[in-house]
């Protein structure tokens, strides 16, 4: 087992365990920021994975991403601190159902899919960067572009319906 | 053995910064001072408050200097003077950096106590305000140097350095800089008068000596930073690349700390507002005026 192997290995791990983690703790601070190191330890994994970019983009995106909803939860949830122990899971069954069947779904995909013949060697990180540019300027651009337009348009709705409205009535 | 010169040229820098915030603070110029600062800290007890999220507390300080040094791990002093020289090292700072808002955001959180709170959460915004300013500047700058190599953004600046290239970008980068740093006057997690420290004013001892210890590492890579993406890094005439290097790094922080010295703290919406109304648009600008003129002065 070479040390690379080893590395992908702890750093998945890792991402399940804070995962894990997400659901096992009272505060939601905390389980944000579980959220957050299981995402950062998928960026690790993919530096493992001499994907640097990728990785570095992982880790860079989702520490923001994560801070900003752990306000939110703080917000909108009835005990943030989790001093009261309120139990945050619901529909138990159907949840471990559905979390079994995607597993399953993931593994058939991991497993039987042809994903083709395996890279002997990977690019160097430059090269990786320029190929991952140029693949999102050519052949993925309209799938690119369609999500960030799609993005872009649920955060202007979002901030839209969270805009208080003025009531203009004629007594005014 | 380039690691650890390196880590022991961030720790001098870090006590440089500390001598020159204190004469900027007090006046004097001491260059004992952040020793006895230092001594006395690791002298006074290092207390736990009551109820505390205790990972959170423990671990905020840690996490606010392992990012500063995480950031600095991509700086070149020289051309082969630099721990790592990754391939994607321009993204990477920006990358390390974001950790100083978890780390911070931690320190709110983590002491139960209402200012450390407010001060955490505000963080928050102020990283909504500042966080397109850093990026945008610097995606003009590796579309300069067609490269995310750190050192190669340094040697594309060979005949004009960045900020005559594309001044903008600098003053905008400078400035989100600043408010990333929380100096002067973006000091608002911290916020002595209003917030009786903010995220530090839970704080004592051991700890708060790791935490401002993140914070002047964090402040010199920042200025490293800077000079690397704008000011030519190491090149100069005469004096050999450390020493340019040294003094130029020096110098951005000294503007830093002195800068804000002159100014009001500024509210967090009004932060917000400029950023978004007046940083935004000027770094877009920016972006396309460096992208023409990369055309047209290849």
């Amino acid at each position: 087992m070479t040390a690379q192997m080893f590395f992908i290995g702890f750093f998945g791990l890792a991402g399940v365990w804070f995962g894990i983690v997400v659901f096992r703790t009272f505060s939601m601070v905390r389980s944000a920021l579980a959220l957050l190191f299981s995402q950062t330890a998928i960026g690790a994994m993919f530096l493992s994975m001499q994907a640097e970019f990728l990785g570095v983009l992982q880790i860079m995106m989702m520490a923001t991403e994560m801070s900003i909803m752990a306000i939110f939860m703080v917000m909108f949830m009835m005990d943030p601190g989790g001093l009261g122990e309120m139990d945050m899971t619901h529909q138990k069954r159907l949840s471990l159902g559905a979390g079994i069947v995607s597993f399953m779904a993931a593994v058939a995909v991991a497993v039987f899919v042809d994903w083709g013949p395996l890279a002997s060697v990977s690019p160097d990180a430059a090269q990786q960067t320029i190929d991952l540019g140029l693949e999102l300027l050519g052949r993925s651009m309209l799938i690119f572009e369609t999500a960030g337009i799609t993005i872009l348009t649920a955060m202007i709705a979002a901030t839209a319906v969270a805009i208080q409205p003025v009531k203009r009535t004629r007594e005014q | 053995m380039t690691t650890v010169l390196l880590l022991l040229l961030l720790a001098v820098g870090a006590y440089l910064v500390a001598v020159v915030e204190d004469w900027t603070v007090s006046g004097r110029f001491r260059l004992a001072a952040p020793v006895l600062a230092g001594i006395a800290l690791l002298g006074r007890e290092s207390i736990v408050p009551r109820k505390p999220d205790r990972i959170f507390f423990e671990v905020a300080p840690f996490l606010l200097l392992v990012s500063a040094i995480l950031g600095a791990a991509v700086v070149p002093l020289t051309p082969d003077l630099i721990i790592t020289d990754m391939a994607t090292g321009a993204l990477f700072i920006n990358a390390a950096l974001v950790y100083v808002l978890v780390a911070l955001l931690m320190a709110g959180w983590g002491p139960d106590g209402a200012y450390a709170m407010i001060g955490g959460w505000r963080f928050l915004g102020q990283l909504i305000a500042y966080a397109m300013l850093i990026v945008m500047p610097i995606t003009a700058v590796v579309m300069r140097a067609e490269s995310l190599l750190t050192t190669q953004v340094v040697v594309s600046q060979a005949g004009v350095w960045n900020i005559i290239y594309q001044p903008l970008g600098f003053i905008l980068f400078f400035i989100a800089a600043m408010a990333l740093a929380f100096l002067p006057p973006f000091d608002l997690t911290t916020s002595k008068g209003e917030l009786a420290g903010g995220v530090e004013a839970e704080y004592t001892g051991v700890r708060l000596a790791v935490f401002r210890l993140g914070r002047l590492a964090l402040i010199i890579t920042l200025a490293a930073a800077t000079v690397i993406f704008y000011l030519g890094g190491w090149q100069g005439p005469l004096l050999p690349p450390w020493a340019w290097s040294t003094i130029k790094i020096l110098a951005v922080t000294t503007i830093m700390l002195l800068a804000g010295r002159y100014m009001p703290r500024i509210r967090e919406a009004d932060l917000l507002a400029w950023c978004w109304m007046l940083g935004i648009p000027l770094a877009l600008l920016n972006i396309l005026l460096v992208g023409v003129l990369v055309l047209v002065f290849p």
